[in-house]
């Protein structure tokens, strides 16, 4: 039975549960906009992270480097993507 | 065909380890799609004209449900993989079904979430926050409902001829996708959800 729970695996789903705990406390806890904004940004993308390293294997086989330059480049774009539109439509306009 | 014992059987041809790569290919895609749609939703999230904002419809209870589902489910499909890999196919079948069934109730506190939408008057065509709300939820709604049927014929294939190169393969993508639902749902959670009601 042991077996069938690794360490890692544990450990990853109690890191995540925590994770969500303390993105919870934006809405629980009084606190400005600016303040929550960043936690949701650190939990979020921490959170992300320990998905693709933990529980998704990534960089265990040979070819990790195109699968990690991919992931990255779909990163990256999304982002670009994500603060140019916030960039030219939103913040400009303030 | 030539096969690799050195590694977890899910490696262990050429015409596996491509069919990973190219699922991780498809990943960054849907990495972008989801950024597209979040860039949309930020731009269009105080366009609430007559219709309710998001402060005044959110509820902190199914969503917390929903993001603790998720993460559970994101956790078994990986014990599921951790068992597959020591040759455990019972332990793979339960992991997996567990995974299944909370995915399925994933899916219906979501419906709850839709029926509830509807009932206070935010609909698909109620203002530009309502639709880009609806389509972002529906698209990641939409995604964990194929993967609930893609998962239930994994689950019959491991049953019924237990673990060879392809089924290992096909079930090894499977939770690849199931995680990155999860990560998707992180990301709904905080920037949509929360953000929303802080």
């Amino acid at each position: 039975m042991k077996e069938l729970f690794p360490v890692k695996q544990v450990m990853g789903y109690i890191f995540s549960l925590v994770l969500t705990a303390v993105a919870l406390s934006v809405y629980f806890l009084d606190m400005s906009f600016e303040v929550g904004l960043t936690i949701l940004l650190v939990t979020a993308f921490i959170q992300a992270a320990l998905q693709l390293v933990f529980f998704m294997h990534a960089g265990e086989s040979t070819d990790k480097k195109a699968i990690y330059t991919n992931v990255y480049y779909g990163i990256a774009i999304a982002l670009v993507t994500v603060f140019g539109t916030l960039l030219t439509l939103i913040w400009g306009y303030m | 065909m030539k096969i690799d014992n050195t590694g977890p059987l899910e490696y262990s041809t050429n015409q596996n380890q491509m069919n990973i790569l190219g699922f991780w290919i498809f990943l960054g895609a849907e990495i972008m799609l989801f950024g597209t749609l979040f860039a949309s939703y930020f731009t269009l999230e105080n366009g609430v004209g007559s219709g309710p904002s998001g402060a005044e419809v959110f509820e902190i209870t199914p969503v917390l449900l929903e993001t603790i589902i998720l993460l559970t489910s994101s956790f078994t499909i990986g014990l599921a993989t951790h068992a597959m890999r020591i040759n455990h196919k019972k332990a793979t079948l339960v992991f997996l079904g567990i995974t299944l069934l909370l995915g399925l109730s994933f899916l219906s506190v979501e419906i709850y979430e839709f029926i509830h939408y509807y009932h206070v008057g935010l609909t698909l065509q109620t203002s530009a926050f309502s639709a880009i709300l609806l389509t972002t939820l529906g698209t990641h709604g939409a995604h964990v409902t194929f993967g609930l049927f893609w998962g239930l014929f994994i689950f019959l294939q491991i049953k019924k001829r237990g673990f060879t190169p392809e089924t290992t393969n096909k079930s090894f993508i499977f939770s690849l996708y199931w995680h990155f639902l999860d990560v998707v749902w992180i990301f709904i959670f905080s920037f949509i959800y929360l953000k929303g009601m802080m």
